[in-house]
C-alpha cells in the first residue's frame, strides 16, 4: 500500500467516525441484523417443536400397538386393540406414520418457502394425495409481507446501505468544492474514488459477514460438516453480493453528475431489481404459464366402489389392480379370504396410480414456468442472491419438491408393507414392527451446482459493470 | 388565488422539462399498463377455470346416480373460489389464501392450493398489480418531483425573489402542491380511462356488491394518498437546506413505510400471538368431538342421551318405534355437536389472526402506506376478512346440504336399513347450486375505521404543519 493510499484511508476513517449519522445507520442495521436472526430463529423453533410434538404422537401410537400384542385379551377393547395392530385389513389405513422435512441448520437465516409449504406429514395407506396437499396453518396476511430474516436484511436492506454510504462519494466533493482541491493534487481522480469505495467495501461487507458469522455461529456448529460448506457458501455470498452493489455504485459514480442524481439512480436500481423486474416477472409468468389447480382437487375426494355389494366391480377393481401389481397375482385364490378389505384396499392404490398423472402433470407445468423464468433472471443479482440462500439454507422450492417424491416413495413403501400382509392373508407381528418404513429422503446432488450457478449468474453481471465504471473514470479524469 | 395558479402554471411547465420526471411518468405508466394487462388476463383465465371446474362439480353432483343420502353425503362436492373482479387491480391476499375445498360429512376440510405454492421463492418479491404501483411506485415519482420543490429555490435564491414581489411562502407552497397534483392526475388520466373501459367491457359473475360505490371509493382514497405524499414531500423540502437532505429523508420514510415496518408488524403479531400448527389444531377438535367441549360427555353418552330423551317424548321403549329413523337423527346430532366443536376451535384461531392483524391496523396510524393497502384490499375484496366470510358462507352451505341429506334419511329409511334405501336426482336438485356474493362495502368499511381515521389524519395534521411552517419560516434564515 502506498503512502497516498494510506493518507486517503486514514481521512475516510477519521470523517467516517466523526460522523454521527452514519454511525448510527451502521448501528441500525446491526441491530436490523441481531433481530433478523432472532426471528428466523424463533420461527424455526416453533417448526422444530411442531416436529418434535408430531413425532412424538407418532412414538405413542406405535408404542400401543406393540403393547397390545402383550396385553390378555379378555376385554373387547383390548381385542380392538389387538386387531387394530395385528390385522393389515384395518392397520394399512389406521397406523400414521409420520414424514418430516426437518429444517437445515441454517434455515433461519433464510426462511424462504418454509412457511408456505408443509414440512410434515402424516401418512396412511390410504390415498396418497389424499394426504398430500394439506396446508400448515399460517397467517395470509403474514406470508404476504414475507420473513424479516437475515436474507431479507442482506438482500433489501444492505443494499441500501451501500447507496447511503457511496451515492456522494464523488458529487459531494464536487458540490463543496473540495474537489478543485483534490484535482490540482498528483494523484488521479479515480484512484482516490477507487480508495475510497474500497474503504467502505471493506467496511460494510464486514459489517455483513460479522451479521452472518454471529449468525452462522449462534444457529449451529460452522465446521461441522453439514453445516461448514454451508457457512463457507453464505459468507462468499454475502461478499459476492456487496460487491455487485458496490460495482453497480462505481458505474453510477463514473457518470460525474449530481449526488440528487446518483441517489435516485441508485434507488431506482435498487427498485427495479428489488420489486419491479421481479414482480413484472411473476404476474407475466402466470399469465403465461397458468396454473390450474382445480382439477387436482378432485384428488383430495375420498371416494369408494359405487355398490360396495356388487360383486362384478369387486372383480373388475381387483383385477385391474393385479395388472398393476403382478407379485400378489399368486395370491389370486385368496381372494375370497376378507374380500371386501382387500378390495377397498385395491382400490385406494388404483385411485393412486390413476391421479399420478395430474400430479405429475402439475409439477411439470411448475418445472416449465420455472425453466421459463430462470432465463430472465441471470440479469438480476437480487433474485439470484435469494435462490442461492434458500438453496444453502435448504427452503427452497426444490427441497419441498424432493421433499414430495419422497414422500411418494415412502406412500410406495407403507402401502406394501401392509399389502404384503393383506393379499397373502397374514397378519402384522410383533417382530414385524422392527421392520416397518422409516422415512427416508436422499440429498439433491444438484444443490451446490445450483448454488455455484447463482454466484456465476451475479458474478457475470458484477464484473461488466465494474469494467465500464472503471473505463468510463479513466476517460474522463486523465 | 391568482398567484396559486401562476406558481402552478410555472410549476408544471419546468416538471415537464425535467427528463427524470417525464421518464419515471412513463416508466409508472408502462407498468400501469402491464400491470392491468396481466390481471385482466389472468383473472379471466383463473375466473374461466374455476366457472368450469364447478360447472363439472355441479354436473358430478346432479348425475353421481341413485345412492344412500349419506354415501352422498361423503361423496360431497368441491367449491372453488372465485375471483372478484377488483382482484385483477388489488391481487390482495389471493395468491396466499387457499382455493379449493372438499365439502363432506363429519369433516371440515382445510382450504387448499394456495397459489403462492406453485412458485419458487420469486413469488415472495411481490407480484405487480396495479395497486402495488399506486401504493409503492407512485410515492417514489412524487418524490422525485417534488422534493427539491423548495430547495432548489433556496440553493438558487429565487425564493427570496418571490417573497420579495410579496408572495408568501404558503401560496407559493400550495401553487407547487397543486402543480405537482395536477401533474400526477394527468398522468393517471390514461390509466383511469383504462379501467373505466375495462369496467364496461368487461363481463362479471355479480360475486361483489357495491361494485361501483366500491370503485369510487378505491378512487377517493388513492387520491387521499397521492395528495398526502405531495404534501409531505414539499414539507420535508421547506424544512431541509439541500435537495439532497430532502431527498434522503423522504427516501428514508419510503423505505419505512412500505418496506420495514409493515414486515416488522406482521413478524411482530405473530410472535405476540403465536398460531397452532395444524396438526394440533386438527387433534384438538378430534378430541373434543370424540370426548366433548367439557372433556366429559363422549360421543356415546351423546348418542345415548338423545335416544333416551326422543324414546321419552315419543313415549315409545325402542328406537326402532319411532316415527323417524333414529339413525339419521343421531347422525344430525352428531353433525351439529361436530359443528359446534368447529365453531369453537376455528372461532379461536380467527381470533389469534385478527389479533395479530389488528397490531397492523393500530400501527396504519403512523404509516399511511399501511392504511391504503388494508383499505384496498378491503375494498377489492381480497383481504383476509373476505377470504373468511367465503370460508364461512361455504361452510353453511355445506351444513345446509349435509343436514338435507340426513333429514331425508331420518324421514324416508328405516332403522338398520342402510342399503335397501337410496334417493335420486330430484334430492340432488334439491340442494342449491352455491353461490357467493361478497359481504357488503358497509360491513367492509367497518373493519377498516383506523386506517380511514389514520388517512383523514395525516392529510389534516400535514396540511395544518404546512400552513404553520410556511407562516414561521423567515426566509432570511433560510
Amino acid at each position: 500500500m502506498d503512502k497516498i493510499t494510506k493518507t486517503i484511508i486514514r481521512y475516510e476513517w477519521r470523517s467516517f467516525v466523526r460522523n454521527k449519522f452514519q454511525l448510527l445507520l451502521l448501528a441500525i442495521i446491526f441491530l436490523f441484523g441481531m433481530y433478523a436472526i432472532y426471528y428466523g430463529a424463533s420461527v424455526v423453533n416453533v417448526q422444530k417443536k411442531t416436529i418434535s410434538d408430531v413425532q412424538k404422537i407418532e412414538e405413542d401410537e406405535f408404542y400401543q400397538y406393540q403393547i397390545s400384542f402383550n396385553e390378555e385379551l379378555n376385554s373387547v377393547d383390548a381385542k380392538r386393540k389387538r386387531d387394530i395392530a395385528s390385522n393389515p385389513s384395518y392397520a394399512w389405513f389406521r397406523h400414521g406414520y409420520h414424514a418430516v422435512l426437518p429444517p437445515h441448520n441454517y434455515a433461519a437465516l433464510a426462511i424462504g418457502q418454509r412457511d408456505l409449504h408443509p414440512y410434515y406429514h402424516r401418512l396412511t395407506g390410504m390415498s396418497l394425495y389424499y394426504q398430500l396437499f394439506e396446508n400448515e396453518i399460517a397467517n395470509p396476511v403474514k406470508l404476504y409481507v414475507g420473513n424479516f430474516d437475515l436474507s431479507f436484511v442482506i438482500i433489501y436492506l444492505f443494499p441500501l446501505l451501500i447507496i447511503a454510504f457511496t451515492f456522494g462519494l464523488y458529487s459531494i466533493e464536487k458540490e463543496s468544492g473540495v474537489l478543485a482541491l483534490l484535482r490540482i493534487q498528483s494523484i488521479s481522480i479515480r484512484k482516490i474514488v477507487v480508495t475510497r469505495l474500497l474503504f467502505y467495501f471493506m467496511l460494510i461487507t464486514g459489517l455483513a459477514l460479522l451479521i452472518s458469522l454471529i449468525g452462522l455461529l449462534v444457529l449451529s456448529n460452522i465446521f461441522s460438516n453439514e453445516n461448514f460448506l454451508a457457512a463457507v457458501a453464505w459468507l462468499a455470498g454475502v461478499i459476492l453480493y456487496s460487491a455487485f452493489w458496490f460495482s453497480l455504485m462505481f458505474l453510477i459514480i463514473s457518470f460525474f453528475k449530481s449526488s440528487a442524481f446518483n441517489a435516485i439512480c441508485a434507488a431506482g436500481c435498487w427498485l427495479l431489481f428489488l420489486l419491479v423486474i421481479p414482480a413484472v416477472l411473476n404476474v407475466w409468468m402466470i399469465s403465461k404459464y397458468p396454473i390450474d389447480t382445480t382439477h387436482l382437487a378432485e384428488l383430495t375426494r375420498r371416494t369408494g366402489l359405487e355398490n360396495e355389494n356388487d360383486e362384478k366391480e369387486q372383480t373388475e377393481v381387483l383385477s385391474e389392480f393385479l395388472e398393476h401389481n403382478p407379485k400378489y397375482k399368486a395370491s389370486d385364490s385368496l381372494f375370497n379370504n376378507n374380500r371386501y378389505a382387500k378390495v377397498y384396499a385395491a382400490f385406494t392404490a388404483l385411485k393412486d396410480s390413476h391421479s399420478k398423472k395430474d400430479v405429475d402433470a402439475y409439477n411439470s407445468q411448475i418445472g416449465k414456468r420455472n425453466k421459463w423464468v430462470n432465463q430472465f433472471l441471470w440479469i438480476n443479482p437480487a433474485v439470484n442472491m435469494q435462490d442461492a440462500f434458500t438453496l444453502i439454507s435448504k427452503t427452497d422450492l426444490n427441497t419441498f419438491l424432493n421433499y414430495q417424491s419422497a414422500l411418494t416413495k415412502f406412500h410406495k413403501d407403507i402401502t406394501s408393507f401392509y399389502y404384503d400382509r393383506l393379499f397373502w392373508d397374514k397378519s402384522i407381528t410383533q417382530e414385524d414392527y422392527s421392520k416397518r418404513p422409516v422415512f427416508k429422503m436422499k440429498e439433491s446432488n444438484e444443490r451446490w451446482s445450483m448454488v455455484l450457478f447463482s454466484f456465476l449468474k451475479i458474478a457475470l453481471i458484477l464484473v461488466p459493470i465494474g469494467l465500464v465504471g472503471f473505463m468510463k473514470m479513466k476517460k474522463i479524469t486523465n | 388565488m391568482k398567484t396559486y395558479i401562476l406558481i402552478a402554471k410555472k410549476e408544471i411547465k419546468i416538471a415537464l422539462r425535467e427528463k427524470l420526471v417525464l421518464a419515471l411518468s412513463s416508466i409508472i405508466l408502462v407498468l400501469l399498463g402491464i400491470s392491468l394487462f396481466t390481471g385482466v388476463i389472468s383473472y379471466q383465465q383463473q375466473q374461466k377455470a374455476i366457472t368450469k371446474a364447478q360447472d363439472e362439480k355441479r354436473k358430478e353432483w346432479l348425475e353421481q346416480g341413485d345412492k344412500h343420502p349419506h354415501i352422498a353425503a361423503h361423496f360431497g362436492t368441491f367449491i372453488f373460489k372465485p375471483k372478484t373482479v377488483l382482484s385483477l387491480f388489488d391481487f390482495g391476499l389471493d395468491t396466499y389464501t387457499g382455493t379449493s375445498v372438499y365439502l363432506e360429512a363429519h369433516y371440515q376440510h382445510q382450504f387448499m392450493f394456495r397459489p403462492a405454492q406453485d412458485h419458487n421463492s420469486m413469488i415472495r418479491f411481490g407480484e405487480l398489480s396495479s395497486a402495488l404501483v399506486l401504493q409503492i411506485l407512485m410515492p417514489l415519482l412524487i418524490i422525485f418531483l417534488a422534493y427539491a420543490s423548495f430547495t432548489k429555490e433556496k440553493e438558487r435564491g429565487t425564493l427570496r425573489l418571490l417573497n420579495s414581489q410579496g408572495v408568501t411562502l404558503t401560496s407559493i407552497a400550495w401553487g407547487k402542491i397543486m402543480a405537482y397534483f395536477i401533474i400526477l392526475l394527468t398522468i393517471l388520466t390514461p390509466f383511469i380511462l383504462g379501467i373505466l373501459l375495462l369496467s364496461y367491457w368487461l363481463k362479471t359473475p355479480d360475486t361483489i356488491t357495491d361494485l361501483r360505490m366500491r370503485i369510487g371509493l378505491l378512487g377517493t382514497t388513492y387520491m387521499a394518498y397521492i395528495f398526502l405524499f405531495v404534501v409531505l414531500s414539499v414539507l420535508v423540502s421547506i424544512k431541509s437546506s439541500v435537495s439532497r437532505n430532502a431527498l434522503l429523508t423522504l427516501l428514508t420514510c419510503w423505505i419505512l413505510f412500505t418496506i420495514i415496518i409493515p414486515k416488522t408488524m406482521a413478524n411482530f403479531g405473530e410472535g405476540l400471538y403465536p398460531l397452532p400448527s395444524m396438526k394440533i389444531y386438527k387433534e384438538g377438535i378430534l378430541k373434543d368431538k370424540e370426548n366433548g367441549l367439557d372433556g366429559k360427555t363422549p360421543k356415546a353418552v351423546r348418542i345415548a342421551k338423545l335416544e333416551k330423551e326422543l324414546l321419552k317424548k315419543y313415549k315409545v321403549d325402542s328406537v326402532q318405534q319411532l316415527p323417524f329413523n333414529f339413525e339419521g337423527v343421531s347422525m344430525q346430532a352428531g353433525e351439529e355437536y361436530g359443528d359446534k366443536v368447529y365453531d369453537v376451535h376455528w372461532g379461536r384461531l380467527l381470533n389469534i389472526f385478527n389479533k395479530q392483524n389488528k397490531l397492523g391496523s393500530y400501527v396504519s396510524l403512523f404509516n399511511p402506506y399501511m392504511a391504503l393497502r388494508n383499505i384496498s384490499m378491503g375494498l377489492s375484496a381480497t383481504d383476509l376478512s373476505a377470504s373468511v366470510d367465503f370460508q364461512k358462507k361455504v361452510e353453511n352451505y355445506r351444513r345446509i346440504f349435509i343436514k338435507k341429506m340426513n333429514n331425508d334419511m331420518a324421514q324416508n329409511s328405516n332403522y338398520g336399513e342402510f342399503y335397501e334405501y337410496s334417493v335420486g336426482l330430484d334430492m340432488w336438485e334439491s340442494v342449491e347450486d352455491f353461490k357467493y356474493k361478497t359481504p357488503s362495502i358497509y360491513s367492509t368499511l367497518k373493519k377498516y375505521v383506523l386506517e380511514f381515521v389514520s388517512l383523514f389524519s395525516w392529510i389534516i395534521l400535514l396540511i395544518l404543519l404546512l400552513n404553520y411552517i410556511t407562516r414561521k419560516t423567515k426566509l432570511n434564515n433560510g
